[in-house]
């Protein structure tokens, strides 16, 4: 099919991994205060990785702009930070000193994430917006 | 010939003007995709293409005009504002994108222009 919208291949990978990236941060706020994972361990916070096809392949040479890379999700990892130390002798999960291991989640990163990825989001919805009237405009010329 | 009618100087230079536009469009859009990609390099219309155009259409050769090709390159003078390298700057793109969008409605008006033109001056009636 013929492209009418420039470079919106590109950009709806990019809707796709803001969407993965937000599914996420819903997940980390979700498990703030899950004690136990499926390994039986406090949950951990999970870290989307963004990743750029073919980088290295167009290098610093130019193009014509059907190789520009794409960009997606290359993972979602694990935050290595040790889990937070609550004390909370009640909890059923306390030690022998009343302190409970927490997911290591940080309500304000999180939301701060959230509001960065609704963002980038935002501005990739802005490019749609532009691509549909350049298209509109290019499709009216002749037309008077 | 027919062709003689779309190879004026001016109504090349609006195509090529356009070409590059679109291509244009298609950098900014990927820059934006790749906003938050760590160690991207920001790309736009290579440097070399305005002046090659104003050359071209200074010396009003149709044919020197008709071989000019737009092309993208990474844009070399970025520096990145974050430590992971992304040299990509949200608001700078998003103005270059409306900056980009009225050089598009200005280009396509004129070539609309120039086809009215054209047949005016074909059928005697716009």
């Amino acid at each position: 099919m013929i492209e009418l919208l420039s470079g919106i291949k590109n950009t709806s990978a990019a809707l796709e991994a803001e969407r993965t990236r937000l599914d996420v941060i819903a997940q980390n706020i979700a498990n703030a205060h899950t004690t136990r994972d499926v390994d039986g361990q406090p949950y951990q916070r999970r870290v989307v990785v963004f990743e750029n096809q073919l980088q290295n392949a167009m290098g610093a040479g130019a193009t014509d702009g059907s190789d520009l890379p794409a960009m997606q999700v290359a993972s979602i990892q694990r935050d290595p930070r040790p889990p937070l130390q609550v004390y909370d002798p009640g909890n059923p999960a306390a030690d022998g000193k009343g302190m409970v291991s927490m997911p290591n989640i940080n309500i304000h990163e999180e939301m701060a994430d959230m509001i960065s990825a609704s963002r980038t989001f935002e501005a990739n919805l802005a490019v749609v917006k532009n691509a549909r009237s350049m298209a509109m405009q290019t499709l009216a010329i002749g037309r008077h | 010939m027919i062709e003689a009618l779309f190879s004026q100087p001016n109504y090349l230079a609006a195509k090529k003007t356009l070409d590059a536009v679109a291509l244009r469009q298609e950098a900014i859009a990927n820059n934006l995709a790749n906003l938050e990609t760590p160690g991207y390099r920001r790309v736009d219309l290579s440097p070399g293409f305005e002046k090659q155009l104003e050359q071209a259409s200074a010396s009003g050769d149709s044919g020197q005009l008709a071989a000019l090709q737009p092309t993208l390159a990474p844009d070399a003078t970025a520096k990145p504002s974050s430590k992971d390298g992304n040299t990509v700057k949200l608001e700078d793109e998003l103005m270059r994108m409306n900056q980009n969008t009225m050089v598009h409605a200005m280009e396509t008006q004129m070539v609309s222009g120039m086809l009215a033109k054209m047949r005016l001056a074909i059928t005697g009636h716009s």
